[in-house]
């Protein structure tokens, strides 16, 4: 059976406090690499002056495969004596979907890095949205706010697992 | 002719505004406008009086706010106050939210050479900017993130909304302050500037000098070296919190209570438990009461979340997020005088008892708001925990708080009694430190505001009015960087419209309130 995979869009927005060799602050060339497995990997384009707080706001799309539990984001500084990982984090899985959150719920996510040694070195702020098929219903999804479902809640209060289906109605709110 | 006025928490009315008169009618339409300046964090009573009828109204809220159509329509009373058996008519009023507060502007401070007040390293600074009210005194409107280290910072863009700062021309108190963690920020310098005037510091390229206000050991006031830039300065136009508002979203307020056993057995006189029987309300029901009053209007069904912590309930076990009204099944109370009753009769069920933990009680608030998000995105959750004493487990707390930062939630602590509250100022991550997790991960947002209730802003505004002040400012943070628009947002285009008026839009007729005493 071929593993499924989903769609991943990851945004790779900003750097901070990036220091080398634990002492001097980044001074140019950051960016940041995004990987789900060592076959599947995008790279950002490079913040030239951005000094340790670089900015890349940087759109990826990538297959996260089902089975993989961790999307690793490294950050890379090219520097004259070549390239450099300043940090790395491993983001598990289920932060990029959330324990109680709609499918493609917009996910803000900020993580600290760690060096090649295991010290502290900055944070990453990214976003990540799982991309969810056109065709798939879902009875809880309700899109942008403007049309809203008339059906019943999902779950109420965590003790129901009934799937209720709600028929979509124009529903202006009304006091 | 009508007249109103706004009550103020002395019972005494104060004017508004008046209508013009209109002669020989008994459906008078006035066109004359009031301006009344929307304050989120207090209740505004508003009382119109309607002359030569010779009859009064009383006690309409503000919630005219939160009407889709801005318009409320009510039976006038005698001056009694009793509806009489002659209907003595009604009066309608409509509001709308003056276009002009959809400016905001985005302004990037800088100083230079500050001086240093730490011992071993520089000063970590932050900049306060606050509003001078009617009384003399200041609430602030908001703050600069820390930097660490730093004599000659540069700080992130600050948004100032027209809601925040009045006009641009009111004076606006700029303090520089050095951080320090235990809550006692040193004062580096102030300057006082309207956002005029910061304009023009953009426009001129100038610094102006911080100064130090005379103190015990100066009589005089001290212009110091240390200066602030306005490198960038632009106007923008934004929606409102009243946009949202008025379009239908919805604040949910939620109430968790310590039960631990520090506060003093409720039976005995100091006990920040103890129910006084003349109806004092104790520290906790205060706080309830003046978050919840002020809240309570923006939620549409008041069926509010309660929970206690800390506290030994009938099975024996000691539980960190049970529900107050002491239901196995259902967390919710109606209204704030549920929360209250639920309160008063938990004292007498629940044994206090300990550790003060927040985790339990924040994991669910946020369950809570999590699953809301499945049915639409147009409520936002407000978390008030009213706690005495100091936390067992901090870790835990920041893990709860960095899980829920990335929700439609914001977590009001209030601290009440004696304690040495320095964690909290942890939690208000006002240091620039934004929270960590123990598995790494960092805190989209500060969700958290903390205030000691001890603390008094100089006795007219009350201490949960400074709590409160930031809340339109999260829920806008949230909506904004998810480019959320209201609900009818194609109804209502920030440019002004110009058709559909129903008064006619000459500014010169407009009837400004002075605020003048």
């Amino acid at each position: 059976m071929a593993t499924t995979s989903r769609a991943l869009e990851v945004t790779v927005i900003s750097g901070e406090g990036l220091r080398l060799n634990r002492r001097r602050p980044v001074k140019k060339n950051a960016f940041a690499v995004v990987r789900t497995n060592s076959r599947i990997s995008r790279t950002t384009k490079t913040d030239i002056d951005g000094r340790s707080y670089p900015t890349w706001n940087e759109k990826i799309v990538l297959e996260f495969p089902s089975h993989e539990r961790f999307l690793t984001v490294e950050v890379h500084c090219k520097t004259y004596s070549g390239e450099k990982v300043v940090g790395a984090v491993r983001i598990p899985a289920t932060d990029c979907t959330g324990e109680y959150f709609p499918d493609n719920y917009l996910h803000f996510l900020s993580y600290r890095l760690r060096d090649g040694k295991g010290e502290r070195n900055g944070i990453i702020n990214l976003s990540v949205r799982f991309k969810v098929p056109e065709n798939r219903v879902s009875p809880a999804m309700c899109g942008g706010g403007a049309v809203q479902w008339m059906g019943g809640p999902l779950a109420v209060e965590g003790f129901s697992s009934e799937v209720v289906i709600g028929v979509p109605v124009w529903h202006r709110y009304k006091y | 002719m009508a007249v109103a006025y706004v009550k103020k928490r002395d019972g005494s009315l104060e004017e508004l505004g008046r209508t013009e008169v209109i002669m020989n009618c008994l459906d008078p339409a006035w066109i004359e406008k009031i301006n009344v300046a929307y304050q989120f964090e207090m209740v505004q009573l508003l009382v119109f009086h309607v002359y030569d009828v010779d009859t009064r109204y009383h006690n309409l809220p503000v919630k005219i706010v939160t009407r889709q159509s801005w318009s409320l329509t009510i039976k006038l009373h005698n001056k009694n106050g009793h509806a009489s058996l002659r209907n003595l008519g009604t009066i309608t009023v409509h509001a709308e939210e003056t276009i002009a507060s959809r400016n905001a502007v985005e302004i990037k401070f800088r100083c230079s050479h500050l001086d240093n007040k730490d011992l071993f390293s520089k000063s970590d600074p932050f900049l306060r900017i606050s509003r001078i009210v009617e009384s003399g005194g200041s609430v602030p409107i908001c703050k600069t993130e820390v930097v660490n280290n730093n004599l000659n910072p540069i700080w992130k863009p600050l948004t100032l909304t027209m809601q925040q700062f009045g006009s641009k021309d009111n004076p606006l108190i700029i303090e520089c302050f050095d951080f320090n963690s235990s809550g006692n920020h040193v004062l580096i310098g102030k300057l006082q500037k309207s956002v005029v005037d910061l304009e023009k510091l953009h426009k001129e390229k100038m610094g102006v000098n911080f100064i130090l206000p005379p103190s015990r050991h100066r009589a005089h006031e001290k212009v110091l070296k240390g200066q602030l830039f306005v490198d960038g300065f632009s106007e923008k136009k934004l929606y409102s919190f009243l946009d949202y508002i008025s379009s239908g979203f919805e604040l949910n307020f939620m109430a968790a209570v310590d039960f631990t056993a520090s506060n003093g057995n409720p039976r005995s006189r100091d006990s920040l438990h103890y129910i006084d029987p003349t109806g004092r309300l104790n520290a906790y029901q205060q706080a309830i009461m003046e978050v919840g009053e002020v809240i309570q209007f923006y939620d549409s069904d008041r069926r509010f979340p309660a929970w206690g912590f800390g506290g030994r309930t009938y099975d024996g076990s000691v539980s960190h997020c049970f529900n107050l009204n002491g239901s196995a099944s259902g967390f919710e109370v109606e209204g704030i005088e549920g929360i209250m009753a639920a309160y008063a009769s938990a004292l007498h069920n629940v044994a206090l008892a300990g550790p003060t933990l927040f985790g339990q009680v924040i994991n669910t608030a946020a369950e809570i708001a999590g699953r809301a998000l499945s049915c639409n995105n147009s409520k936002y959750f407000v978390l008030l925990i009213i706690t005495d004493g100091v936390l067992t487990d901090l870790q835990e707390t920041k893990d709860a708080l960095v899980r829920a930062s990335d929700l439609p939630l914001s977590v009001l602590i209030v601290g009440v009694g004696g304690a040495d509250f320095q964690q909290m100022e942890i939690l208000d991550a006002d240091n620039g430190q934004r929270l960590e997790s123990s598995t790494g991960r960092i805190a989209t947002r500060d969700i958290v505001q903390f205030v000691p209730m001890r603390e008094v802003h100089g006795g007219q505004i009350s201490i949960v009015q400074a709590l409160l002040e930031e809340l339109p400012g999260q829920f806008l943070m949230y909506m904004r960087s998810r480019d959320i628009k209201p609900l009818d947002a194609n109804a209502a285009p920030l440019v002004p419209p110009d058709q559909g008026h129903p008064y006619p839009i000459d500014k010169s007729s407009e009837y400004r309130i002075s605020h003048e005493a």
